[in-house]
């Protein structure tokens, strides 16, 4: 496995999958949906997905040493390699926000969802979102993966909508808490930590399954 | 003698095509043309014996081993070649053999730089920037480099001018002479005169023969009437009548 990362590091791997970590920057602005900014993550992980594909990356792959669900755990090993370190961009930068300028009034006063446990609970569902669907369809040809984003992306703007309109509901005002924790974060949070973990475990199982059947 | 591949009854079928009970054998240190025209099912046979396809029926074994339990061990003891193909064309030669080495505890890198130096390859160059003929050397380095037992390659001198065809067929004469196994399939029979030892032919998804090079010429002087060549006994085999 450590090989196949090594591998996937080296060959597979587009630039623009770590250079798009720098969007994890976009939880310090106020006044837009910053859950944009974990989107942004996914479409730098679809660009080594595109590159992987037109280097035959996958064909290589199979043909070494390794048993073929080896080949798929260790792209998801991968892909959970660049969620993890977004993850921890942005959670890094909610502490700093909230600690340091949580008072700011761009941040008090902000309509859009600021950056708070509630907000890394809505990363980490969008994750999950992109693991279940973009890599779950993805192995089900190994090739095809133009309809699995698209269908990730509607999924995506529609979770975006949902984090940026909860806030609003009466009740949930505190979501939008720019300096404090309070139990409806913690949910969302765990809530997210829960499906992420349970829909990249699902997602892997499904891809290996289907990758094991595939001719290539 | 030591039967290195072993296919039995091998069965694939696909809409418009069906791969019927194939069955043949490779031995150590014998090269093996596997010949027919294009569509006849030899990459669907390659790509079955690289567990890249899944049979319908038939079992393929290689160094007496299944594929279901000893994946890794067979592909280790292996090495693939496709003509025309490359991968990471953008990649240098030097940075996919750093990590292609490090997946094979047999890697040998004497015989690495040795091939490399042999086959004339630039550790600078980039995929892309390699021949048809030297893309097949790079994958022959590869496997060569982890002491492979046996090549499959598919087609690899397609695309080949005819020097770097002879040249190939001359590596493969003294691969074999090594004790490695090489099965390559074609549809140039120029190829066959030069280095097969035996010669499998496959039509339409089905075996026509898999004997000695002598054995398939015999069989086929008969029918056509004197001693045929290699190209004779492919037209007469596929030829059929065109009316336009």
């Amino acid at each position: 496995m450590k090989n196949l990362l090594y591998k996937e590091r080296r060959l597979a791997a587009s630039p623009l999958s770590y250079f798009f970590l720098a969007f994890s920057l976009m939880t310090f602005l106020p006044g837009y949906p910053i859950l944009v900014g974990s989107f942004f993550v996914c479409l730098g992980i679809f660009y080594s997905f595109q590159q992987a594909r037109e280097c035959g990356d996958v064909t290589y792959s199979v043909l070494l040493p390794v048993r073929k669900r080896d080949v798929v755990t260790a792209k998801y090993r991968f892909v959970l390699e660049i969620e993890l370190a977004a993850f921890l961009l942005c959670a890094v930068f909610t502490a700093l926000r909230m600690r340091l300028l949580g008072q700011a009034a761009v941040y008090a006063q902000n309509p859009m969802l600021n950056a708070n446990l509630c907000y890394l609970g809505f990363i980490l569902l969008n994750f999950a979102l992109f693991n279940l669907i973009f890599l779950g369809g993805f192995f089900k040809t190994a090739y095809k993966f133009g309809v699995p984003f698209l269908i990730y992306t509607a999924a995506g703007i529609l979770l975006v909508a949902a984090a940026e309109v909860l806030h609003h509901l009466p009740g949930l005002e505190g979501l939008n808490a720019p300096d404090r924790v309070d139990a409806p974060q913690l949910a969302v949070f765990g809530l997210g930590l829960l499906v992420f973990a349970l829909g990249t475990f699902l997602s892997h199982s499904a891809s290996v399954r289907r990758f094991e059947r595939l001719d290539l | 003698m030591d039967k290195i591949l072993d296919i039995r009854g091998l069965c694939k079928r696909y809409p418009a095509f069906a791969l019927k009970d194939v069955s043949f054998s490779v031995e150590k240190g014998q090269i093996m043309g596997f010949v027919g025209r294009n569509g006849a099912g030899k990459t669907t046979t390659l790509k079955a014996m690289l567990n890249l396809v899944h049979p319908d029926a038939g079992t393929v074994k290689v160094f007496g081993l299944e594929f279901g339990g000893h994946e890794d061990e067979i592909k280790r003891r292996i090495g693939y070649a496709v003509g025309g193909m490359s991968y990471y064309p953008r990649r240098t030669v030097g940075e996919i053999l750093a990590v292609t080495r490090r997946f094979y505890d047999s890697w040998d890198e004497a015989a690495c730089r040795h091939y490399l130096e042999v086959f004339r390859l630039d550790e600078g160059k980039r995929l892309r920037e390699l021949s048809e003929g030297m893309k097949v050397k790079f994958a022959l380095t590869m496997a060569l480099s982890h002491r492979a037992e046996l090549l499959i390659l598919d087609e690899p001198t397609s695309g080949l001018d005819p020097v770097s065809r002879d040249e190939l067929c001359d590596i493969f004469r003294q691969l074999a002479a090594k004790g490695v196994s090489i099965l390559f399939s074609t549809h140039i029979t120029s190829d066959l005169e030069k280095c097969a030892d035996a010669i499998t032919y496959i039509k339409g998804g089905e075996l026509v023969a898999s004997e000695s090079r002598e054995a398939f010429i015999e069989r086929f002087a008969a029918e056509i009437g004197h001693r045929p060549s290699f190209e004779e006994i492919m037209v007469h085999l596929e030829k059929e009548a065109l009316t336009l």
